[in-house]
């Protein structure tokens, strides 16, 4: 034990820790407060919303999701570059050569799938509650923007294969985007795909939007819609 | 509470045991039994093979960006000892092209970059190249040998030939072949009688077996409508008119006929007709069977397409013969009384149907009857079938097979198709060709080959570009009249039937040339007699050879031989004991048969030309079966001087 209370007074405990130990009501909110992963908490949470059937457990389990995917998804871009000759075989080679590349890839796949849905029944159980009233309706105005996020995380996933189904899935989505009137959607598309037609600059785009900027983005806004649900009084 | 954890615990345990299946099923991947199963089978083996490291192996073809890991599982592909080993242990069979520099799948096809035995077949969902079935396999070929002929690929070859000589870009565009000639159908209507061409149009075939026309499975209505729409073109092409017959041949006695009839019969046969023309199942097949076209054909037609063929039928490769008068009517009395097939019947009464002309005219279109031939002016049909220039790039979902339950493959497809060509839908119009199994493969494989994959340029093979060989003046007019390149080949051009010629003057010499028009005669015993007499006068035959004299040779095959009595009976030892040339040639009815007999050789070859030969026979003559005996000089010199001898 006095090995521990050392421990505890050395510097780099205390450069990490500013507080004492959670032993007095003031260092227990400290402890709170100071942490960047606990300072999340409420001070306070209704009973009924700790109930499971409340919430299901939707949110928690997307972000779930979200972290699996990012972390199958950091090992996928190990092995994938995207480039024309080589997208498709990098592919390839995940399911035949890396090891256990098939199951990373399918982990990553079957996530996806799911975080769509997760996020879904979650936007469900929110508007049945009623939980986007005020003074939530800033956080529903987020979370519908999340769920943008989500599904365009999943769409532009979905050109990186490079195959038919791929080529084709985009083509199709691109072309409706070019009917928004006013010449605008023309303009969105070119943007877009970078060019014309789905080719190379559209793998790339894809690629960085779907590793980078669309992440990056979600991260952020999910930051302030956990601050906020939490401040509300949610879990 | 406690309820909940064991829940939690439970829970757990499912998820690790989920988990640890992805890194056991990556621990036992099919591939590592196969690599563990060939170190175990070559350790009972005599000899000594190096055991395979475990792990994946692959060849990278770099320059065809191809990765093949057919390797991880084919272990023994260069081990002798491994000849009767079972798959996927056995060696490589011999190619012509060392597979590590070309890969796997250039010529399998299939799924390289898979490293299980269902995904690397490639009959799986999403792969379009699935591996080739054996008899398939020479359709690759043709990714870089784009030249006619490809003598390690004899099922591509005579593929592409059947492709060539059936005419399929009579519908079919395809890049870069040409359409064939086939006969125009102007004056069809003063050639042939009706009964025949309705016969003809409902199945060729049964008229004349090796005829290129297919079977159109015209109905009987549609045949008649046909005929008779065909019927009405009477004008020969150009605006020729027949001649009249001759009085000899109209109304002469008996007697007089009958002499002309027998000099007919010495005629037709001194022509060598049957050398192309089939009669009774007999003869050549490069033309028409003559054994009922009495029957067939018009008199009048007859003896003016003997007198000129040319003028009625431009192109076609029937040599005019240069008979005079009496001969000619003799020829004609003489086919007219043979080529019969009994009296002709009284043909049954017939009426045509009102609009024949309109609906004739629909059926020929409907069955693009000018994709091929020619009639009164009417352009030819664009390519009405698919295009099959890139038809082995096809994808399965482009396909349609229709109600049939063949297997659902490219070549399956392709074989049923040219089989029974409207199988897959009754509204298909190309007709039916009655291919053997054998010739529908072939050209099911030339059409697999037939795609658009991008092969370096450098790999590729392309056929040398045809010759513009074309004789001018006196000879060339004779050339053509005689339709010489029907047979022979002269610089590059024409068909190679016969001896190629383009050397003849440096090979025979001048008096033996001027002989052989007069009585040609078969240098081989084994081959069938097929160079005809063409009765040429002696001035035509003088324009010929002393054209050939001139053009017909080579320099450099010229050699000064100085024959001298030793070097005779040096020669005469050589060919009789050293070599045994007797094994195979023949003088004074002595000696084997596979070559040609060599009495009068000295009055036949140029010494030069022996020379030469001797030393290099496959020179020449690619497919000579002469061994090239590496001769010396003073050797190939001394067995000229005696073969000069035997004149």
């Amino acid at each position: 034990m006095k090995m521990f209370e050392q421990f505890f007074q050395s510097q780099v405990w205390r450069s990490m820790f500013r507080h004492g130990l959670p032993e007095s009501d003031r260092t227990r909110a400290e402890t709170i407060f100071y942490n960047f992963f606990l300072h999340v908490h409420p001070t306070k949470v209704r009973k009924r919303s700790v109930r499971f059937t409340y919430t299901w457990g939707l949110g928690g389990l997307s972000f779930g999701l979200f972290i699996v995917l990012t972390v199958t998804g950091a090992l996928l871009m190990l092995y994938y570059r995207p480039s024309v000759p080589q997208a498709y075989t990098d592919m390839k080679d995940l399911q035949f050569v890396v090891s256990s590349g098939q199951f990373l890839r399918n982990m990553h796949r079957w996530a996806a799938h799911a975080m769509v849905a997760v996020v879904f029944f979650h936007m469900l159980r929110v508007f049945y509650t009623g939980s986007y009233r005020p003074p939530k309706e800033f956080n529903w105005l987020i979370g519908v923007i999340l769920l943008v996020l989500t599904i365009l995380l999943s769409y532009t996933g979905y050109l990186l294969p490079w195959d038919q189904l791929s080529f084709w899935g985009i083509s199709v989505v691109t072309n409706m985007v070019r009917a928004i009137p006013f010449g605008l959607g023309e303009k969105i598309s070119f943007l877009l795909l970078g060019g014309n037609i789905v080719g190379e600059n559209a793998l790339v785009r894809f690629y960085v939007l779907h590793c980078f900027i669309i992440p990056v983005v979600a991260t952020v806004l999910m930051g302030i819609h956990f601050w906020r649900v939490r401040k509300d009084g949610g879990v | 509470m406690g309820k909940l954890r064991i829940y939690f615990a439970a829970s757990s345990i499912v998820f690790l045991v989920v988990l640890a299946i992805s890194p056991l099923k990556d621990f036992f991947r099919e591939w590592k039994w196969y690599q563990y199963k060939f170190n175990d089978l070559i350790k009972e083996l005599p000899q000594r093979i190096k055991p395979a490291e475990i792990g994946i192996k692959q060849l990278w073809v770099r320059k065809l960006d191809r990765i093949d890991r057919c390797v991880t599982c084919h272990l023994g592909l260069k081990e002798k000892a491994l000849q009767e080993a079972e798959q996927p242990f056995r060696i490589h069979p011999h190619i012509y092209h060392d597979f590590e520099e070309f890969g796997c799948t250039m010529c399998h096809e299939g799924q390289g970059l898979s490293t299980t035995f269902k995904e690397s077949i490639g009959k799986v969902k999403y792969w379009d190249r699935p591996i080739f079935p054996r008899e398939y396999m020479e359709a690759s070929c043709a990714k870089c040998h784009k030249e006619n002929q490809v003598p390690q690929a004899p099922i591509l070859t005579s593929g592409r030939k059947l492709i060539e000589e059936t005419n399929c870009v009579g519908c079919h565009k395809i890049d870069g072949l040409p359409k064939q000639w086939v006969p125009s159908l102007d004056g069809i209507g003063a050639k042939v009688n009706r009964m025949w061409l309705v016969n003809w149009l409902k199945n060729p075939k049964e008229y004349f077996l090796k005829t290129k026309m297919p079977n159109f499975l015209l109905l009987d209505d549609e045949a008649n409508i046909l005929a008779d729409f065909l019927m009405t073109f009477k004008t020969f092409p150009k605006g020729a008119m027949l001649d009249p017959l001759p009085t000899l041949l109209m109304n002469s006695p008996d007697a007089q006929r009958e002499r002309l009839i027998e000099l007919g019969s010495i005629r037709f046969r001194e022509a060598r007709c049957i050398s192309c023309h089939l009669i009774n199942g007999k003869g050549g097949y490069v033309a028409t069977d003559l054994g009922k076209v009495a029957n067939k054909v018009d008199v009048k037609w007859l003896y003016n397409y003997i007198k000129n063929p040319k003028r009625l039928q431009p192109g076609v490769e029937m040599p005019r013969y240069h008979f005079n008068e009496t001969e000619l009517a003799g020829v004609v009395a003489y086919m007219q009384s043979e080529f019969t097939e009994g009296e002709e019947g009284t043909t049954p009464p017939h009426t045509p149907d009102p609009a024949y002309y309109e609906k004739g005219l629909a059926l020929f279109k409907k069955y693009n009857c000018s994709g091929c031939h020619e009639l009164g002016g009417m352009k030819k049909a664009e390519e009405m079938a698919p295009e099959l220039t890139f038809i082995g790039s096809k994808k399965l979902y482009e396909i349609d097979f229709g109600k049939s339950n063949i297997e659902q493959s490219l070549p399956s497809y392709l074989f049923t198709k040219l089989k029974a060509p409207r199988v897959f839908s009754s509204s298909m119009k190309m007709p039916n060709y009655e291919f053997s199994d054998e010739e529908a493969q072939s050209i099911a494989v030339a059409l697999l080959g037939n795609i658009s994959d991008a092969v370096p340029e450098e790999f590729k093979i392309y056929p040398k570009p045809s010759s513009t060989f074309k004789p001018q003046g006196d000879f060339g007019k004779l050339v053509d009249d005689l339709a010489c390149f029907g047979c022979h080949t002269m610089f590059g051009q024409g068909r190679s039937v016969a001896t190629d010629l383009t050397l003849e003057a440096s090979q025979a010499q001048r008096k033996w040339i001027e002989k052989y028009f007069k009585v040609p005669y078969s240098l081989r015993p084994i081959l069938t007699e097929r160079m005809p007499n063409l009765f040429l006068s002696e001035r035509e035959s003088k324009v010929l050879v002393d054209y050939m004299e001139q053009v017909f040779l080579a320099d450099s095959l010229e050699r000064d031989i100085k024959i001298d009595e030793t070097k005779i009976a040096k020669g005469k030892i050589l060919y009789f004991e050293k070599y045994g040339c007797q094994a195979c040639h023949q003088i004074k009815l002595k000696g084997g048969y596979v070559g040609p007999a060599l009495d009068n050789l000295g009055s036949r070859l140029k010494a030069g030309w022996i020379f030469h030969w001797l030393k290099n026979p496959q020179a020449f003559k690619p497919e000579s079966i002469e061994p090239n005996n590496n001769l010396s000089d003073e050797e190939a010199e001394a067995l000229t001087a005696y073969l000069m001898t035997l004149e």
